[in-house]
């Protein structure tokens, strides 16, 4: 049901039955190690690319995902998945070996949330009993594309940010009144902000804009404020861009309490690893949410989370071009228990 | 060509930058400046051992050495980025390893790692010179201009 | 990590120990780059004492008066003269000037020789080790003035 100018409220709580999450050496080394389902201790998995290292930690996030609630790939109706990586095609490629009808999405790091969404809604007005959702990153696919070759000796500013190697897929269907699932309660699509900042090394301060107003619309759709959830939580705005956006909101009359909104990408890793302002990519937002945050939501710690899943939608000829930097934050609400 | 429109930023956006600008991390620019100068020079001074090495024990002048001392400071620096120590100096030093030929080197051996999986012709060959490219091109192109430069000046009776 | 570490420093090691490699009759040429080594001026052939003799000290002490030159080492061949100096470090901006200026000085004194003169290091080196193999009769008059020879040759190479 619509709600407002750009929210839809899911009343009949789409229900996330299980999820798979990948992840690469870094993470493995990371705070979070043991909410990841799958580890691997080098970039290349085995593959002789790293772009198909990239299709196989998305291939087998989904099959964890699968096996965990024993469904098999026939009964999911629709798989809806983006990634970084020109034309998606790692997800294309994992989505020919599901074998599941597919719609391929490019939200940049906002994918996972967007994913959910669109998820959610067929879920709860019956357009399918089970959705197979989720998002992915390779840290040097993308440095590969994006930037400099991975073993260039350039120099990153402290408001870089270091791309997620990892995959996180949820599965997502119709609630029967599973006990202790998380479910999907609403969702806020977000417009494409753009507020001039053109250096692809801060990425931070070009995706805090659109975070605020997804937010800010989120809480006027609703008519909510920050206090209804337990945490709320952005994809990749790290440092710098978490600060940002929390300034923003307060200064759009929001009160916001900082011990209540974190950041993805600062939860991954530890200070000795040399990530500048903190983690970033589609697999961020996937693996955190799908991994860490529904595991301590299953263990009681949150009831009502609210995760903004932020994308920067450049491309290294638009930097060239000398074009600034559009982003979008797409918003899901996920409660459990009654909430 | 970027609008040039889009250059005049909004109100609402330059008081944006403002106040992001307050929560960006700053660059320590004098801290890389000391870091790079000492990496750089120690750099170079490696390569001058190298080079005194190549004159004391081989049939080279300093004139002739420079060529054999280039090529020994880019081998170094093609087993630096392949162990994957090269990036971390880089990350570290900053314009200190990327000025000096190592740096150069490291761009072109970083490039050739990265495209082999497109093949050796289109992905290795095409790419290979992706980050060097500029160098070449406008080392080059200035060295012509300041010859052509040189030249007319000499001409007209010299300085 | 740790292996790739360990080649690194294996190879590092390795370069040190080829360092080794060097035979050498003497203490002096040994020094030559490292430090003023001062060696007496060399008259092929010559008896000691001998006009030639007393020409390659006048030689020596002309050019050791130059402004900015530190290290001479003079040695005559038969038909040619080498003479091969040091310039101070902070004079090195001068040294085409200085290699003119010495020319002409001993071309003004000695119109009838023929001198080669070189501030580059290895053509110092290589007459400091001919002086060295002079000094301990290693070579013959005839082998003496083909070194000599080949000194001047090594001086001419461009690349």
């Amino acid at each position: 049901m619509l709600k407002g100018k750009q929210s839809w409220l899911f009343p009949n709580h789409p229900v996330i039955l299980s999820t798979g999450v990948s992840g690469g050496p870094f993470e493995a080394n990371g705070y979070l190690a043991h909410d990841f389902d799958i580890l691997h201790d080098d970039l290349w998995m085995g593959k002789d690319s790293y772009e198909q290292a990239h299709r196989l930690l998305l291939e087998e996030a989904a099959q964890t995902a699968l096996q965990k609630s024993e469904v098999k790939p026939e009964d999911i109706q629709f798989f809806i998945a983006g990634d970084l990586i020109n034309q998606i095609t790692p997800t294309s490629f994992a989505a020919r070996d599901l074998k599941i009808p597919y719609f391929g999405l490019f939200g940049a790091c906002s994918t996972s949330m967007e994913g959910l969404a669109l998820a959610s809604f067929l879920i709860n007005y019956q357009g399918a009993t089970k959705i197979l959702t989720g998002a992915s990153s390779h840290n040097a696919a993308v440095e590969k594309q994006f930037r400099y070759p991975t073993e260039y000796g350039g120099q990153k500013p402290p408001t870089a940010q270091w791309t997620v190697t990892g995959a996180g897929v949820a599965l997502v269907a119709a609630n029967n009144n599973q006990p202790n699932l998380p479910y999907t309660t609403s969702a806020t699509i977000g417009k494409v902000m753009d507020m001039g900042i053109s250096d692809p090394f801060n990425m931070g301060g070009a995706m805090a804009p659109a975070a605020a107003d997804t937010i800010s619309a989120h809480f006027n759709d609703l008519g909510r404020d920050a206090s209804y959830y337990d945490l709320i939580i952005t994809g990749d705005l790290g440092k710098i861009g978490r600060e940002t956006a929390i300034a923003l909101l307060t200064n759009n009359g929001w009160d916001i309490n900082p011990d209540k909104f974190k950041d993805c990408g600062l939860l991954l890793y530890k200070e000795n690893q040399p990530v500048q302002s903190g983690g970033s990519g589609a697999g961020c937002s996937a693996t955190v949410l799908y991994g860490h945050l529904l595991n301590e939501m299953k263990k009681g710690k949150y009831k009502k989370i609210l995760l903004v899943a932020t994308g920067a939608l450049l491309s290294p000829l638009t930097v060239q071009q000398k074009e600034t930097i559009p982003c979008i934050a797409h918003a899901v609400s996920i409660e459990i228990n009654g909430g | 060509m970027a609008n040039k429109k889009n250059k005049q930023k909004t109100p609402q956006q330059q008081q944006y930058e403002q106040l992001e600008k307050k929560f960006e991390t700053k660059r320590p620019v004098l801290k890389n400046c000391i870091k790079a100068f000492f990496v750089g020079g120690l750099i170079c001074t490696i390569g001058q051992v190298i080079s005194y090495f190549y004159i004391y024990f081989f049939h080279f002048t300093e004139q002739t050495s420079g060529n054999p001392t280039s090529a020994t400071v880019i081998f170094f620096s093609m087993l630096l980025t392949g162990f994957g120590i090269y990036d971390r100096l880089g990350q570290f030093a900053g314009a200190g390893s990327a000025v000096p030929v190592s740096g150069f080197g490291n761009s072109i051996i970083s490039a050739a790692i990265e495209h082999r999986t497109e093949g050796f012709v289109l992905g290795v060959g095409g790419n290979i010179f992706k980050l060097a490219g500029s160098v070449i091109l406008f080392g080059v192109f200035s060295a012509f201009v300041v010859a052509l430069v040189k030249t007319i000046i000499m001409e007209l009776g010299g300085l | 990590m740790k292996s790739k570490q360990k080649i690194v420093y294996f190879l590092f090691i390795l370069s040190f120990l080829l360092a080794g490699c060097e035979k050498d009759y003497s203490s002096v040429s040994r020094w030559a780059l490292l430090k003023t080594v001062d060696p007496k001026p060399i008259a092929i052939g010559d008896k000691e004492n001998g006009a030639d003799q007393q020409a390659v000290e006048e030689i020596k002490k002309e050019t050791s008066e130059t402004d900015g030159i530190y290290d001479v080492a003079v040695v005559k061949g038969a038909k040619d003269i080498i003479v091969a100096y040091k310039v101070e470090h902070m004079h090195r901006f001068k040294m085409k000037s200085i290699e003119k200026e010495l020319k002409d000085k001993l071309k003004k004194n000695f119109p009838d020789e023929q001198f080669t003169v070189s501030s580059d290091f290895k053509i110092f080196l290589e007459t400091v080790r001919l002086y060295d193999r002079i000094e301990h009769n290693q070579y013959s008059e005839k082998e003496a003035n083909k070194r000599v020879k080949q000194i001047i040759a090594l001086k001419k190479e461009l690349t």
